[in-house]
């Protein structure tokens, strides 16, 4: 059972996988133990093939693990998890509001009444008169907003987040930031957030998870205790460099060995 | 440093704006359409003087004032208007009903990757097997009638559809029907919200290409069994030297072929309004 | 919250032997087999139990003792060669001809425009039906086929290398002007490479068209070539004849398209795989 206060709970997963032409059995992650409190933001970094956005495929149930067991608190209403994709995820053929309203339509709420409850949540990310646009006809940052609206109007109880600002530019990325930052003190909702950014994980949350290389597991379960609300400045202070240096040593140990298993 | 001066030119900017007459700058904004006027207007008169002074074999290659005269003698002719029934009717019996095969059957293809697999051989057989060599064997199992050459058309317009509908489909970005499925969305939800949106571009290149192949089977399937439509008209008018009832009857399938795929790209344009349209180059 | 925190969702995972969707790298080439056996199977037994009569539908064994006979008599071994030489000759004329006008074209804008309306016709048309006024001009020979042949290629050979000269990018060509590069530099370093792509699928899609062009022709009035054979066993009932002629025709069709593949993917090994 789901202890109290907890909106998520891996127990020993596993993800194992046959390459489909070499038939090589690989491990994408050896062992995965993590709780996630509720109204918790905490983010996942990890050196790229580490198995995190996999470890969030699980979660998200797009991906069976090889074993283990994860459970998702489910709430009264709205959907336990939905996830806001990378880059590019937006469905090109529809409009900004037919793919924010797209997760109610898919609960089989009708198309105009999904419409109706979109538009809080458009305003909310701040894409109010976008509605009837294409993504093609906006910006990459815009993009995302969309993405994350998508994802808050099913009113999930965890909202987890794959590298969802990695394709942005230096600026726009710190402007995202704060904008989420700002949503989800509104929309107070758990977070699960992937990235390979550390100043974006730090900035971000309540608690850093350290990935290895892979095989992936945990390797550090770093509290982030900097005060809330967060702006732009605390990037600057010696307390965030601080947990900067030390989440870098935890990654630059792993660059290193997998570097020398490369050569190896 | 006076020893470089001499070596500088000025830099003329090419944006710059030159004045020019009203003629030239709207000839400027329509070139691409007042050439091809041009073109067209001065390759029909080379034609009609060419065949006037005798430059131009009148007796094989007419010219356009017969052409237009021929026309306007056979409009008025039942047996014409009956051509262009039988031949219409074979035209849009093979095409749609290869549309209406080729569609659903690609998108089932496209969608059970085994079932695909074991049509593969097939399908690319006869793509790549001129399928106006098949006429003679449709003659032989279902006559000289029409059924023959709905069947010809039919052929030529299916295979045309159901390759890139079987290739749209399975080219499907994955990232959707991750996003899809991470919604829940049923498998219908997962057939209507992604499947066919992504496919509706491939299956309009098929319609495109199709169409074409239909007209082709069209008129090889009468020149080949002779009974009515145009492509007899061609046939007959050819050896009975009447250049100018032949070329007619060739202008209407051009315009067919071409109002078909204009109309054709419309329709497209209208379903794929989403995709960002690429600049036209100036 | 703690109150209501009875409704779970929970997943537990057995282990996955292979994950959903990743197919076998053996699975195309398995099912094909099965799929293209099953059916020479089927028809096989439907026209040995009687179901279709074997004079109109033939059967793989009968195909088979078709060409086993035409080919040891010799008997179709000119129709080969001359369907062959009609496509060789039309072809290649197509070949040397389309391909510098279509370059000619595409680097001359205004005179493409002045030839636009003409090319766009003529691709809308079935221009096959051009044949029996062509057949009347030049006789019922092989030069009549020659003409047929070489205009069914020579259109879509044109209007592809025209795309394909347009095809050239922006940038590459501003690179080379911003390098002083002459118009016959920039003709051979930016735009024949970047057009070489569409010019051979257009003598892909030509050579398919040449082919149909034989056919046609051939249909329309010969004695002798592929077309020919087909059309004369159609009218004596001889399915088994009928068939073996296709396949003839459709694998010459398909031996050429994948050897001008190949030679695409040659070309085009500066260029990275989308797949």
């Amino acid at each position: 059972m789901l202890k109290e206060g907890l909106a998520l709970s891996a127990r020993d997963v596993r993800m194992e996988y046959r390459d489909p032409t070499t038939r090589d059995r690989l491990v994408a992650i050896e062992r995965m133990d993590l709780d996630i409190r509720q109204g918790e933001f905490a983010a996942i970094v990890g050196p790229s093939g580490c198995g995190k956005s996999t470890f969030l495929k699980i979660v998200n149930g797009l991906l069976p693990a090889s074993e283990g067991e994860i459970e998702v608190r489910r709430p009264d209403h709205g959907k336990d998890h939905a996830m806001v994709f990378q880059d590019s995820s937006l469905f090109p053929w529809y409009t900004v509001i037919g793919n924010v309203s797209y997760g109610l339509v898919c609960q089989g709420v009708s198309r105009r009444e999904a419409n109706e409850r979109a538009k809080p949540l458009i305003k909310l990310v701040g894409l109010e008169g976008f509605e009837t646009k294409y993504p093609y006809q906006l910006s990459g940052g815009m993009q995302q907003r969309a993405n994350l609206a998508r994802a808050l109007t099913v009113d999930p109880e965890i909202l987890l987040m794959d590298e969802p600002f990695a394709a942005l530019d230096a600026q726009t990325r710190e402007i995202m930031q704060v904008e989420l930052l700002r949503i989800w003190s509104q929309a107070q909702k758990t977070v699960l957030f992937i990235t390979h950014q550390i100043d974006e994980a730090i900035f971000l949350s309540d608690r850093v998870i350290v990935m290895s290389a892979r095989p992936g597991r945990i390797l550090a379960d770093i509290p982030i205790d900097l005060p809330r609300p967060r702006g732009l400045e605390l990037k600057r202070t010696p307390e965030f460099t601080a947990y900067e240096d030390q989440v870098w040593k935890l990654i630059a140990s792993q660059l290193t060995t997998a570097g020398q298993a490369a050569v190896a | 440093m006076t020893a470089a001066t001499d070596t500088l030119r000025p830099i003329r900017n090419p944006n710059a704006r030159r004045r020019r007459s009203p003629l030239a700058r709207w000839f400027r904004r329509n070139e691409r359409v007042a050439l091809g006027l041009v073109g067209f207007v001065g390759f029909v008169l080379l034609w009609e003087f060419g065949s006037r002074s005798g430059f131009v074999d009148a007796f094989f290659f007419s010219k356009p004032s017969s052409i237009v005269s021929a026309a306007i003698r056979e409009v008025q002719l039942p047996r014409f208007w009956n051509d262009v029934r039988v031949s219409a009717f074979e035209f849009a019996a093979g095409y749609f009903v290869a549309i209406a095969i080729a569609v659903p059957l690609g998108i089932i293809f496209g969608w059970y990757r085994r079932l695909s697999y074991m049509a593969d051989p097939w399908l690319n057989l006869f793509n790549s097997l001129p399928r106006i060599a098949l006429l003679p064997l449709i003659v032989l199992w279902v006559g000289l009638g029409v059924e023959s050459k709905i069947t010809v058309v039919f052929l030529g317009a299916f295979f045309s559809v159901i390759i890139p509908t079987v290739q749209g489909v399975r080219t499907v970005d994955r990232r959707f029907l991750d996003v899809a499925r991470s919604f829940g969305a049923s498998q219908r939800r997962l057939f209507t919200s992604v499947v066919a949106p992504a496919t509706v571009p491939f299956i309009a290149t098929g319609l495109r290409l199709g169409l074409g192949r239909a007209l082709i089977g069209v008129v090889v399937g009468e020149l080949y069994a002779q009974t009515d439509g145009l492509g007899v008209m061609i046939g007959k008018a050819s050896n009975n030297i009447q250049p100018d009832r032949m070329f007619f009857a060739i202008i209407i399938f051009t315009v067919t072929g071409v109002v078909g795929v204009e109309g054709l790209r419309r329709v497209e344009r209208y379903f794929d309004r989403w995709r960002p349209r690429l600049e036209e180059q100036p | 919250m703690a109150a209501q925190s009875g409704q779970l969702a929970r997943r537990t995972h057995p282990p996955a032997e292979r994950p959903r969707g990743v197919p076998l790298a053996t699975e195309p080439l398995l099912f094909g087999i099965l799929g293209f056996v099953v059916v020479l199977v089927l028809w096989e037994a439907a026209v040995d139990a009687g179901l279709v009569r074997s004079a109109l539908m033939s059967s793989p064994t009968r195909i088979v003792g078709a060409g086993v006979a035409d080919f040891s008599s010799g008997v179709i071994w000119p129709h080969i060669e001359t369907s062959f030489q009609e496509w060789g000759v039309g072809f290649a004329v197509a070949l040397v001809t389309g391909i510098p006008l279509g370059l000619a074209l595409g680097m001359f804008r205004r005179v493409e425009y002045l030839f636009d309306p003409w090319l766009s016709a003529l691709y809308a048309t079935p221009t096959v039906a051009l044949a029996p006024l062509i057949i009347l001009l030049f006789g019922v020979g092989i030069e009549s086929k020659y003409v047929v042949v070489f205009l069914e290629a020579f259109i879509t050979m044109t209007i592809s290398t025209i795309a394909g000269a347009h095809a050239a990018d922006r940038r590459h060509l501003e690179t080379a002007k911003s390098f002083g590069a002459s118009k016959s530099l920039t003709f051979r370093s930016v735009i024949l490479p970047s057009s070489v792509p569409f010019m051979i699928t257009g003598v892909r899609i030509g050579a398919g068209r040449a082919l149909v062009g034989v056919i046609v022709a051939e249909f329309i009035a010969s004695n002798i070539g592929l077309g020919f054979y087909i059309s004369i066993n159609g009218t004596t009932l001889n399915a088994s004849r009928v068939m073996l002629g296709i396949l003839l025709l459709g694998g010459f069709g398909i031996v050429v398209g994948q050897l001008i593949r190949r030679l695409e993917r040659r070309f085009d090994k500066w260029r990275p795989a989308i797949h």
